[in-house]
């Protein structure tokens, strides 16, 4: 599929074949995906834990349900569970850093040294703001949220569904036998849609002008109807929801699955 | 007894009409049809429909939230209340749908979980 038509055709699908396994190697597809994504100090902090809800136990399966998350949990044959590691950059001690120096990645034409990365930029900016959990917690969550986000696109790229999703973290780090300083993030929960691809049509989203700015806060920055046309025939832009079927789609959807309306 | 008028005249029992009229927009049903299984419940439960949201609800700092403790009480209710319908699986799904529908469309966030029967 076209990059720009994945990013169209996301949505959080909520509806999953209950019955249909997730194939082992769309699920690497899916952690590969993830590996390869921008990240600060080269510092990889996103850690998954893969669990096929058919191997939990039914009572941990039950405990690891929040009041929202309750049925998509139960729906979804595969969940990720993802968490960020916290102790990357205190481990590493501006080694993620050097790696990029050794590799041409950053280099002495733009500034950077070893010894840059060892007097100055280890000791007097990661470590203050890696070392401290207050002020981790931010940049971390951000990393592995762009991170997450290429896992879940390369998911919609397989034909598959995903969604993000709460989850009990308490029971989750018992039962996974999380460390310490991992911060639990969100689950993504995978696997064949039940409800079609469109799940109803793209989501409303607030006006582009009223989001991003050019120049000042204030001023939007103006949007060009002719890249409109161009991302709609790229499927990028899609027909907004609801679809005139939804409504009968989810009506469907709760009389099969036992669903209240 | 517990409800000690027509039930389609108390408070909740309108909000349910209303809200999933609302949702469901050209889509609805008609209710009237489910408010029988809505009072065996209130039977079963010993409580009105008012009683019933009340409970799922509590006043914390001016705000009115919901009681984790009063909704776990009747989530609970409502299973066993549907294990007791005397049918198939699929009409003992339909009556415990409805009641949760009554719960859910009074605010009251509840998930069936996937019942296939």
């Amino acid at each position: 599929m076209e990059f720009k038509e994945v990013i169209g055709r996301r949505r959080s699908i909520r509806f999953f074949q209950p019955y249909r396994p997730v194939e082992r190697e769309k699920i690497q597809i899916i952690l590969e995906a993830a590996r390869l994504a921008s990240c600060s100090v080269n510092a990889t902090f996103l850690r998954a834990i893969v669990v096929e809800r058919d191997k939990l136990p039914r009572e941990t399966l039950d405990a690891l349900k929040t009041p929202v998350s309750a049925t998509n949990l139960e729906m979804a044959p595969l969940h990720i569970y993802f968490y960020g590691d916290m102790g990357t950059v205190p481990r590493a001690k501006g080694q993620t850093l050097k790696q990029l120096v050794d590799v041409g990645a950053l280099s002495s034409s733009q500034g950077w040294s070893h010894q840059f990365v060892e007097n100055l930029v280890w000791p007097a900016i990661l470590q203050p703001v890696y070392g401290n959990p207050a002020t981790a917690g931010v940049p971390v969550a951000f990393d592995c949220g762009v991170a997450v986000c290429q896992a879940l696109l390369a998911a919609f790229d397989e034909g598959l569904g995903a969604c993000l999703s709460a989850f009990n973290v308490g029971i989750a780090k018992k039962v996974f036998d999380i460390p310490d300083d991992w911060l639990a993030i969100f689950a993504l929960l995978v696997g064949y849609p039940a409800e079609s691809w469109e799940a109803g049509g793209q989501r409303p989203r607030p006006p582009f002008e009223e989001l991003y700015f050019e120049g000042k806060y204030g001023a939007p920055f103006e949007r060009d109807e002719s890249v409109v046309a161009k991302l709609t025939e790229a499927k990028m832009i899609q027909a907004p929801a609801p679809l005139p079927w939804r409504w009968d789609e989810i009506r469907a959807l709760a009389r099969a699955f036992g669903l209240p309306e | 007894m517990p409800i000690d008028r027509p039930i389609e005249e108390y408070r909740t029992v309108g909000v349910w009409f209303e809200d999933y009229k609302k949702q469901w927009a050209g889509r609805a049903e008609d209710l009237t049809s489910r408010l029988d299984i809505l009072c065996r419940f209130c039977e079963f439960v010993g409580k009105d429909p008012d009683a019933i949201i009340q409970e799922c609800l509590r006043a914390s700092e001016g705000q009115t939230k919901i009681s984790i403790k009063g909704r776990r009480f009747y989530d609970d209710k409502i299973r066993e209340f549907q294990e007791g319908v005397e049918g198939d699986a699929r009409l003992r799904v339909h009556w415990g749908n409805t009641v949760r529908s009554f719960l859910i469309h009074n605010g009251i966030f509840l998930q069936s979980g996937v019942q296939l029967g």
